[in-house]
């Protein structure tokens, strides 16, 4: 932790960078947000396996516009979704300076290139425990299946923390603002909460690095992060196209095969 | 006592089902009055949001259908609109949404036939299941349980 | 405040035999902001035109409901009249009553119902229809035609002639194309290059025409009346400018056993070349993958005998780019090579021969001067069978069309054997003689009855050889299907025509659609033969699907009318009904760029006044936008929309769908 905390210092007197994003200890212990201006701050900072916010999400922030470099302590999730932005056009190749830490060492990424040959090599396998519980909700008979999600969302109070918590869900104006017309009905009714929870879905498919950002942030715990992590699986599978992976855009909803597969077109 | 008529929603791409269905006229062949056809330009143009709207208007099944592959009036509409309904087909059946009033077909211009079957095919299989009242009910008892939540 | 008006079309009793007309008139008059309805027996008549005009201006309705036939037939017949009365054309809609509705259900409650229903899903759209004016494009009227053979040499002169510019690119060294190689053509018998040649000098002197030989189409973007073409041209490694032809460097070349492929490899040539001696233009070029120079780096015989100093070793493959206002494809066609009918013996018996090489045997200007010799040993044969449909019209050979210029040039072929070696034996085996088309059937009529050719109806299932002879095996099936033996000095197969290889290629470039067999598509098989659905892109020739000489003429004729008429015009204009992006809303992820079949999708920087970038957002190229709505529906923050089709409409005609709640919910 010394080396990089040396090593930021280092970028801060020689004005490389303006703005550091990284974690502190928080009250529980977990890993929060931290933006560190003054090299003096960076004391600070920890990095550790708490500190699980994407911190990806703060880049399209407008408060972010005065900084001309930013350093950024980026945990994989982070990296992916630094590649998946760069692939949308929302994010400048050269505007960051990234780091992680793995098993204790420092690496430091001076462009997005590194980062995608990084994390195309470091790609981890789909959490087994989240896996077994989606083929337990498939396994149930349709009816079931349908009575727990209904039962699940019902709780939806529509507060969109999962929105915001998202790296990717930075549109200026969502869908659910949307009024000319109502897309989505606006009262944490069943039908309204059905839809945006399958509206956030869709969006994020092909696009969701699985972060699992969007679930932590539910106040109301609903296992949201399954949908999207479904769909994810099903667009790997299918298209082979695996978000946050690649500079080049790699969207799997906007290119095709011919010979794509399906089973229930008539 | 009358027997369940469905209500059956088509959306349509102008190029071939929509011709298609101009051909089953032409033709003369008849087929269930239940499907009301609304026209797209292209199956990619076709929202996936749509459907859900149509069911919440009170749809008992709703029919995509657009230009066989390769067939696209415009080259490549269907191949996006087939890899969006391959995702789509897929959170809705995780979500236990009950896909057996949703169908998707290709019908070209010249399956006058085909596209009459379908809509045969389609109101046979959807009377057989009856009203689509579980999206309604989502409404109804969702408000309820929000009231639990509001009340606790 | 809208105001609608319903008008009920009885199309005779089309629409009313099963649908009450005047009911579903009465129902949409209830409908909120329908102002005027009324039904009549034929709203597409005059008369009935008129009640809609005079509707419009009395009740000053601001949106029109037809519920007559489909608007794939009188949509623009009812716009045209809501036009003339004053208000935007694209302020009136269709609701199918008759295809959709009368004619496929029985009279029944039920179907008058639909039909009111479909009316008031129609009236909740039109609220929403917006005033719509065309897109006008500016044109440049220079046609590019790719390929210089008949097809393209037509299209070219007669769009030269009507005074517009003209670019041809030909990929081989010579313009001339397949009518080039023929001997003679059918019905006529007049010698095929008499007729041509004429023609490819004309081009070659045209003062509109460019001629770009030895080149290719590199790549393609833009649109119709704008597209941005890059040309390769191949390096031809000899300066034509101060070559004067004399083909002294043909005559030193010390490479001379290059199979022709002007002569369908009955013949020879060297490594500098001209394709034949009547080519356009008749200067050589070198092919580099023959060349010693070029393969080993000396040589350089040519060089130094030219007296003109021409040759340039050194030349390389240059990208010209010019802008052209049309595209007309006139590639061509090939035919089926060796190693496809092994039961024929093609490619493993010298004397089984393809139907180009008979052209080039029988050609006076030919490997042989024109005296028959078969391959293998230079005798003149006694005894020629001729087999139509090898390959053709058959499904287990992948392909199930007809070649369809192949009954035609069998015959010739045959008449022209017979007319060398009057006592000769030829016969022909065939499937059906498909002999339509003006003096066609007089001419396989006069090859069987004035010169003696033995037509047999039925296929062959071998040839082999025996004793210095190939002996055919076939059947008849008009005689009890009795199995017939034929010794042959020669067998002449008219192999399939397919096309050309790089086809599917060309097809991309161009952004056209081409069928399973990649021949090009026409944009409808009968109403728009010659056009692509690739607007400004039309097609002539053998490059759409196997045709004769004459047809391809006339399609060529047709194509350069359809670039002519583009031409005549200073702006295009074109139906209004495209996407559009919401600058406000947009992110500019441009993840809609690659739905776009027609790369219509392009970056636009938004800046304040003071040059500062705010952001960058999509942007549709109207001259490129066909309206499919692709990326409309991918849009993720509902940023495009498209006309015709929008959000709102369509979201207003799902919401009135069945009437189940207020359907003004948006």
């Amino acid at each position: 932790m010394s080396e990089l905390i040396n090593k930021i210092r280092q970028f801060f007197a020689s004005q490389t960078i303006d703005l550091f994003i990284g974690y502190k200890k928080g009250r529980f212990g977990e890993g929060k947000p931290a933006f560190f201006t003054k090299p003096e701050q960076l004391k600070e900072l920890v990095f550790d396996d708490k500190c699980i916010v994407n911190l990806a999400v703060y880049l399209r922030k407008p408060e972010l516009k005065k900084f001309s470099k930013i350093g950024i302590l980026a945990n994989f999730g982070t990296l992916r979704a630094l590649l998946q932005l760069a692939a949308e056009n929302q994010i400048v190749d050269g505007q960051y300076l990234i780091f992680t830490v793995v098993d204790g060492k420092v690496l430091e990424f001076t462009n997005l290139k590194a980062i995608e040959e990084y994390v195309s090599k470091n790609l981890p396998k789909p959490n087994p425990e989240r896996v077994a519980l989606l083929k337990e909700i498939e396994s149930k008979p349709r009816e079931e299946r349908w009575d727990w999600w209904t039962r699940e969302l019902s709780s939806c109070i529509r507060c969109y923390a999962c929105r915001a918590a998202c790296p990717l869900c930075y549109c200026e104006q969502c869908l659910v603002e949307c009024n000319q017309p109502q897309w989505v009905e606006v009262p944490p009714t069943g039908i309204g909460n059905l839809e945006w929870h399958i509206v956030r879905a869709m969006h994020l498919a092909g696009r969701c690095i699985g972060c699992g950002e969007c679930e932590a942030a539910c106040p109301m715990e609903i296992p949201i992060g399954l949908l999207t992590q479904k769909l994810n699986m099903t667009i790997i599978s299918n298209f082979g196209q695996i978000p946050g992976t690649k500079l080049e855009p790699n969207y799997a909803l906007s290119t095709f095969k011919v010979d794509d597969k399906e089973n229930f077109i008539r | 006592m009358q027997e369940f008529e469905p209500k059956i929603v088509a959306f349509v791409c102008n190029w071939c089902t929509y011709a298609g269905a101009d051909l089953a006229g032409t033709s003369r062949i008849k087929y269930a009055t239940n499907v009301r056809i609304v026209r797209f330009p292209c199956t990619g143009r076709i929202d996936y949001m749509l459907i859900l709207k149509a069911f919440q208007n009170g749809a008992d099944g709703v029919i995509v259908s657009g230009c066989h592959p390769n067939d696209c009036h415009y080259t490549s509409g269907n191949f996006h609109a087939r890899r969006r309904w391959i995702v789509f087909n897929e959170l809705l059946e995780l979500l236990g949404f009950d896909k057996r009033r949703l169908f998707f077909s290709w019908v070209s211009a010249a399956e006058g036939a085909k596209w009459a079957n379908l809509v045969n095919e389609v109101v046979t299989e959807v009377r057989k299941l009856g009203p689509f009242n579980e999206y309604e009910e989502l409404s109804k008892i969702n408000v309820n349980s929000i009231g639990e939540i509001c009340n606790v | 405040m809208a105001r609608i008006g319903v008008f009920v079309c009885h199309c005779g009793e089309n629409i009313s035999s099963t649908v009450d007309c005047a009911k579903v008139a009465e129902i949409a008059s209830n409908y909120p902001g329908v102002v005027y309805s009324i039904d009549y027996k034929y709203m597409c008549s005059d008369p009935g035109q008129n009640l809609i005009k005079e509707a419009i201006q009395k009740h000053k309705l601001t949106g029109v409901v037809v519920a007559a036939c489909s608007p794939r037939m009188h949509e623009p017949t009812f716009r045209k009249a809501t036009a003339e009365a004053g208000i935007n054309p694209y302020l009136c809609e269709m609701a199918n009553l008759r295809e959709h509705c009368s004619w496929v259900h029985f009279r029944e409650d039920s179907t008058t119902e639909k039909a009111a229903e479909l009316v008031r899903v129609l009236v909740e759209k039109v609220k929403h229809n917006e005033e719509l004016y065309p897109i006008k494009v500016p044109i440049t009227k220079t046609a590019l035609v790719i390929g210089g053979g008949i097809g393209g040499i037509q299209a070219a002169l007669d769009i030269a002639n009507s005074g517009h510019k003209v670019i041809m690119v030909e990929k081989n060294p010579s313009i001339g194309g397949k009518m080039a190689q023929l001997s003679e053509t059918f019905p006529t018998l007049d010698c095929s290059q008499c007729i041509l040649t004429p023609r490819m000098v004309e081009v070659a002197q045209h003062p509109n025409i460019t001629l770009y030989t030895y080149a290719e189409v590199e790549s393609v973007d833009g649109f119709i009346g704008n597209f941005k073409v890059t040309i390769r041209q191949k390096a031809k490694s000899v300066d034509h400018k101060a070559c004067t032809g004399c083909g002294l460097c043909i005559e030193k070349c010390p490479i001379k056993k290059i199979p022709d492929e002007f002569n369908a490899g009955l013949g020879n040539r060297a490594a500098i070349y001209v394709p034949f001696p009547q080519a356009v233009p008749n200067k050589p070029v070198i092919d580099r993958n023959n060349c010693t120079y070029f393969l080993k780096g000396k040589c350089g015989l040519c060089n130094k005998v030219c007296p003109a100093d021409a040759i340039h070793y050194e030349q390389e493959d240059e990208f010209i780019k010019v802008d052209v206002g049309a595209i007309v494809a006139a590639t061509g066609f090939d035919i089926k090579h060796s190693d496809f009918l092994p039961e024929y013996g093609y490619g493993k018996y010298p004397d089984v021969i393809d139907g180009l090489q008979f052209e080039r045997l029988a050609s006076a200007s030919g490997p042989t001067l024109g005296v028959l010799k078969r391959p293998s040993d230079g005798k003149e044969p006694e005894s020629v069978v001729f087999i139509a449909c090898a390959g053709s019209r058959d499904p287990a050979k992948g392909i199930p069309y007809c070649s369809k210029i192949c009954c035609m040039y069998t015959a010739k072929h045959a008449m022209l054997f017979k007319h060398k070696n009057h006592h000769g034996n030829a016969t022909v085996f065939y499937m059906d003689i498909r002999a339509g088309g003006k003096m066609y059937d007089e001419f396989v009529r006069r090859a069987i009855e004035e010169d003696d050719v033995n037509y047999i109806r039925g296929r062959v299932s071998r040839i082999y050889e025996k004793n210095g002879k190939l002996i055919v095996c076939g059947v008849d099936t008009l005689l009890n299907s009795r199995s017939v033996e034929i010794e042959a000095d020669l067998v002449v197969l008219a192999t399939a025509a397919v096309a050309n290889s790089d086809s599917e290629e060309l097809a991309q470039k161009l952004h056209i659609s081409y069928d399973q067999y990649h021949f090009f598509s026409e944009a409808h098989p009968k109403l728009r033969p010659v056009e692509t659905n690739t607007a400004g892109i039309m097609l002539a020739g053998a490059c759409q699907a196997p045709k004769d000489i004459p047809d391809t003429v006339s399609q060529a004729s047709g194509t350069a009318a359809k670039v002519v008429a583009l031409f005549s015009q200073d702006e295009l204009t074109r139906e209004p009904l495209i996407a559009y992006v919401n600058n406000n809303t947009c992110v500019g992820c441009f993840l809609c760029q690659s739905v776009c079949p027609y790369l219509a999708i392009e970056k636009e920087e938004i800046r304040r006044r003071d040059g500062t970038l705010v952001k960058t957002v999509a942007k549709i190229n109207p001259g490129l936008c066909q309206g499919c709505g692709t990326c409309v529906a991918l849009c993720r923050s509902k940023s495009i929309d498209i006309h015709g089709y929008t959000n709102r409409q369509i979201y207003a005609e799902v919401s009135a769908l069945f009437n189940r709640r207020e359907y003004a919910g948006v």
